[in-house]
């Protein structure tokens, strides 16, 4: 769809002639003009005004009656006028009649020093109130959800959060109660608002009425500064704020990026920053001492453990990187894996992926999508992909899209999906049919057989053919939007060629290859950093740049099998713990048990407590220096808000000290010099600094230098058939659902920990009718042996013979299931406990 | 007569020729008129204070060090901990974190109360601006300027030392004095 150009018309504001882009709401366009009017309700990010506030009032020559700023487009011509006396009195007059019943109580109010109220009362108001009867009162404060507390005395019924509600998170939770002077913002039968964004109606708030509890009188605005950097939580890497006061982190708000995060954050981003003072993070180094007990250590002891025992596996060594790592970070890391151990055995995944070339073809510049296309494309297909958990804030942009410029939405995928609802098509395919699906997708657009992988993914092959014919006929801006795990487990290598067939068939990277404006993949990766460190060369077969190697790598579970035999010896995890994060838990855990593990970790997971020789804590998300890459290609910086508690030292450093030790002749003393070298080595960086980088981040694929990204693959043809999913005979197809909940940060910090998820297995009614589960009833899940105990939940969006456990629980829930089912096809046994 | 000055020219009074018979007198004339302000003074008496022994009392607007105060009937703290002294003193010598009042723990009027509360004396500047940005009458200047110390921690006076009743160590100057 193409983006809504404006055409710049001349309007007078106040007796000066102001150019402004036509059919814009005159509140935006006086600005332009160096004129501002006042606005309580207008936020142009909420979408259509509402001029419930009535404080924008001003003069329109021609039209007898004063009219709303907020919902009134400028038009060539317009003679507005915000001084006249008029204009004056009623500015006046509505505010007047808000204080009416607001209290006067900024002095222990949170919001005061940067209220609305409180500005516009001193900038616009008549300063003295004329009305002496006493105010409304309501019962203050309440609790509007654990996260969240209500002060309706203060409320000036803008309508801004339940907007936010109804038509931006589409939660559809907060409504107006009551009528007239007793009407008041509330939830039905004063539910707790819980909602994956409900933090952003703190940010939206323009008094004092919704507050935020875990920055609940911690600071007034004259105490803080503010330190810009990325989120680095989740792939979304929306920008963020962190409110500082004596070196700590007492409120996180988003940093409006457009073409990132359009100025909204999830609440995991919002409240996770408590995690950083938690006393559970860890503060200094720590070393397995003989008894077998990890104690503090000084950082020499650490480097020097972890290069001895570095030394001596040599190019029997093999590192994971993952979480949060930084570009930096996981150059440093393949650069010691390579140049000082001289081994090939690098991953960044969680779990084994498409090879170098695929890849290659799949991050193409010319057939990359980004994430303002998917609001503003003709049809959005998501593949395997649940937002809320890959990225919440993509949510927000496809619902944007959606709601207000009619981008049609498709969902296919193993499971439901939160965006089902917005959705023309929803294709519910068995887990593990991943390839099937694909190939069954690009053979109706391709005119092929689709009824031979369909059913091998065990869709009907009707239901495909009829979102083939859909996506055919869609404008030509289509984004396919897919999560790590559509290309993940044996079959990734035919799933991505598959995928790589659909973009061909739908000449998603324009008629003539050189890419088109609004249409492309998106993919996004399970870690927040997967796209920078496979561009990095945290890969078993690319090295920087995606170049190839000489000699690749093992594969995830290769190491897994290396590490548990005598193949490999050390294993380095930065910022991923082996049995937490990756699937296959008791392969892991046996490959700890039976090898040196090196880690760097903010908290003792199960993986880092039980099996670490070494440990290197990591900095907090609003610590860390250096760079990070969107899953569209902006590289974006993060920069530290805070300084470092003094045990813990950047991700960076303990990498260069360790490669010192190893013989390492070259100096690093800050991440830009490490960002410096990254540069030097991925040629479609190439002279890209951190000046230009800057605040907003740069999209590489748009660089000139994104000519030198390494060419795919262009043999397309499937090589195998469709892997065929089992039948269920009476047994269920499990699927994991991974919540966005499952991060330690999340776990660490006090105001989330009650969103920590639990061990929930959802299943079709028809099939907990068979086995004779009811809903909230325990069950037992078991897998060749392993069995875990879950919570049942009945849930009719599910296709009958599907099991969707919950992944990342406390004791370890769906990943603990392990055998077939690590790779994402397996049965399960269910029955109730 | 000394004539009407032209508007360009100045007419310069000048003392007496130096030397001559007349200058004995004139130095010794001078000496004496020197020494009846010395004689003079030394008849009025001393006018040294004995400080610390004797103080001299202070004016009721004197700005010295200064006071938190609490309600006389509830006994609860007046500062609800808005931080405003601390964003109107120009010396930055305040710092305030605040805290929750709870049904069990109430400690001021308000909802929140100061929980920690600290003027650095060695900064501040006695302007009373603080006194004057408080919206609760919380804080204000008292009469004592005594407050040297041999340490600048100790110059760093938490909420306890503010809020408690003040030696009586200076002297106020009554109504009208």
């Amino acid at each position: 769809m193409p983006r809504p150009q404006r055409s710049p018309i001349t309007f007078t504001i106040d007796g000066r002639d102001v150019v402004a882009p036509e059919g814009t709401m005159l509140a935006d366009a006086a600005k332009v003009g160096d004129v501002e009017i006042p606005v309580f309700c207008y936020e142009p990010k909420l979408g259509a005004p509402v001029g419930a506030c009535r404080m924008c009032l001003v003069e329109v020559e021609g039209i007898p009656k004063l009219q709303t700023a907020c919902s009134t487009p400028v038009k060539d011509g317009m003679v507005v006028n915000t001084t006249a006396p008029k204009v004056k009195a009623a500015q006046e007059s509505v505010l007047e009649f808000l204080l009416v019943n607001h209290p006067l109580d900024c002095p222990v109010c949170d919001k005061g020093g940067e209220c609305p109220l409180q500005d516009i009362s001193y900038g616009w108001g008549r300063g003295l109130s004329r009305v002496a009867e006493p105010k409304r009162h309501f019962t203050k404060p309440l609790e509007l959800s654990p996260l969240i507390a209500i002060d309706r005395e203060r409320c000036i019924l803008c309508y801004r959060c339940v907007r936010f509600s109804q038509e931006v998170a589409e939660d559809h939770q907060l409504v107006f109660l009551e009528r007239g002077a007793d009407t008041y913002v509330g939830t039905f039968d004063s539910h707790p608002y819980v909602a994956p964004f409900s933090g952003n109606i703190i940010e939206l708030c323009p008094v004092g009425a919704l507050t935020s509890r875990p920055y609940r009188f911690r600071a007034r605005p004259w105490d803080i500064e503010g330190g810009g950097t990325v989120c680095t939580l989740c792939p979304g890497q929306c920008n963020v704020t962190h409110t500082v006061r004596d070196e700590r982190v007492l409120r996180t708000l988003s940093r409006e990026n457009d073409a990132v995060d359009d100025g909204w954050l999830c609440d995991k981003g919002r409240f996770s920053y408590q995690a950083a003072t938690a006393p559970e993070r860890l503060q200094q180094p720590l070393v397995r001492d003989a008894d077998g007990n990890l104690q503090p250590a000084s950082w020499d002891d650490a480097l020097d453990r972890a290069a001895s025992i570095l030394r001596a596996s040599g190019e029997r060594t093999a590192a994971i990187a993952g979480g949060r790592t930084l570009n930096e970070e996981g150059y440093l890391l393949q650069r010691l894996l390579r140049d000082q151990l001289s081994s090939p055995h690098l991953e960044s995944r969680i779990a084994p992926g498409p090879s170098r070339e695929l890849l290659a073809a799949l991050h193409a510049p010319a057939l990359q999508a980004t994430v303002p296309d998917l609001e503003f494309a003709h049809h959005v297909l998501l593949l395997d992909i649940e937002p809320q958990e890959a990225a919440p804030i993509l949510e927000l942009r496809l619902r944007k899209g959606a709601r207000r410029l009619g981008t049609k939405l498709s969902v296919a995928g193993p499971r439901p999906s939160a965006l089902d609802p917005r959705a023309q098509h929803v294709l519910r395919y068995a887990p593990g049919g991943n390839e099937g699906f694909l190939k069954a997708l690009a053979a109706a657009l391709e005119g092929g057989d689709v009824s031979g992988p369909a059913a091998a993914a065990g869709i009907d092959a009707a239901a495909v053919s009829g979102l083939a014919d859909t996506l055919k006929a869609a404008g030509e801006d289509r984004v396919i939007l897919y999560s790590d795990a559509l290309l993940s487990g044996p079959g990734a290598d035919e799933s991505a060629r598959a995928l790589l067939r659909i973009a061909a068939a739908l000449s998603l990277s324009g008629e003539d290859g050189a890419g088109s404006g609004g249409a492309g993949l998106l993919g996004i990766p399970a870690t927040t950093n997967g796209r920078g460190l496979r561009e990095a060369g945290v890969l078993p077969d690319a090295g920087p740049g995606l170049r190839a190697v000489a000699h690749p790598g093992r594969d995830l579970p290769g190491i897994a099998e290396g590490l548990a035999g005598s193949e490999l010896d050390a294993l380095i995890a930065l910022g991923v713990d082996p049995i937490a994060d990756l699937q296959g838990r008791a392969a892991w855990r046996q490959a700890l048990g039976a090898s040196h593990l090196i880690a760097v970790s903010s908290f003792l997971t199960e993986g880092v407590a039980g099996y670490a020789a070494v440990v290197f804590p990591q900095e907090a998300p609003a610590e860390q220096e250096g760079t990070l890459t969107h899953p569209d290609g902006r590289v974006q910086r993060a920069r530290p808000a805070v300084r470092r508690p003094d045990g813990i030292r950047s991700g960076w450093w303990v990498l260069a000290q360790l490669a010192a030790r190893l013989g390492d002749r070259t100096t690093l003393h800050t991440a830009g010099m490490a960002f410096a070298e990254l540069t030097a080595e991925v040629p479609f960086l190439a002279g890209l600094t951190l000046d230009e980088i800057g605040g907003k981040g740069v999209r590489w694929p748009t660089l000139a230098e994104a000519a030198t990204w390494p060419k795919g693959t262009t043999d397309l043809e499937p090589q195998t058939d469709a892997t065929v999913v089992p039948p269920a005979n009476g047994a269920l197809r499990l699927a994991r659902q991974s919540s966005p909940w499952r991060i330690p940060e999340v776990a660490a910090s006090k105001a989330l920990r009650f969103l920590v998820p639990s061990a929930d297995a959802r299943l079709a009614p028809a099939d907990a009718e068979r086995l004779g589960i009811t809903e909230g009833s325990p069950v037992a899940l078991s897998v060749d042996g392993t069995e875990i105990s879950a919570t049942a939940r009945l849930d009719s969006r599910i296709p009958a013979g599907t099991v969707v456990a919950q992944a990342g629980v406390p004791g370890g829930g769906a990943d603990e299931l392990g055998g077939a089912a690590a790779g994402g096809i397996g049965l399960v046994e269910v029955r109730s406990a | 007569m000394t004539p009407a000055p032209e508007h360009d020219s100045y007419f310069i009074e000048r003392g007496p020729e130096p030397g001559g018979t007349g200058a004995v007198g004139r130095a010794f004339g001078e000496t004496l008129r020197g020494l009846k302000t010395t004689f003079g003074r030394l008849v009025e008496g001393p006018t040294t204070v004995q400080y610390p022994e004797e103080k001299i009392p202070v004016y009721p607007r004197f700005r010295g060090r200064h006071r938190l105060h609490r309600f006389e009937d509830t006994g609860l703290e007046k500062c609800v901990g808005c931080s405003l002294c601390a964003a109107a003193c120009p010396a930055d010598c305040i710092r305030v974190v605040a805290a929750e009042n709870t049904p069990d723990h109430r400690v001021s009027g308000g909802e929140r109360y100061a929980a920690v509360y600290e003027i650095n004396m060695s900064r501040c500047i006695f302007c009373g601006y603080c006194e004057l940005a408080c919206p609760f009458d919380a804080i204000t200047m008292g009469n004592d300027f005594e407050l040297a110390d041999y340490t600048r921690s100790d110059l760093i006076f938490t909420k306890e030392m503010l809020l408690a009743e003040p030696l009586e160590r200076t002297p106020l100057r009554a109504e009208g004095e």
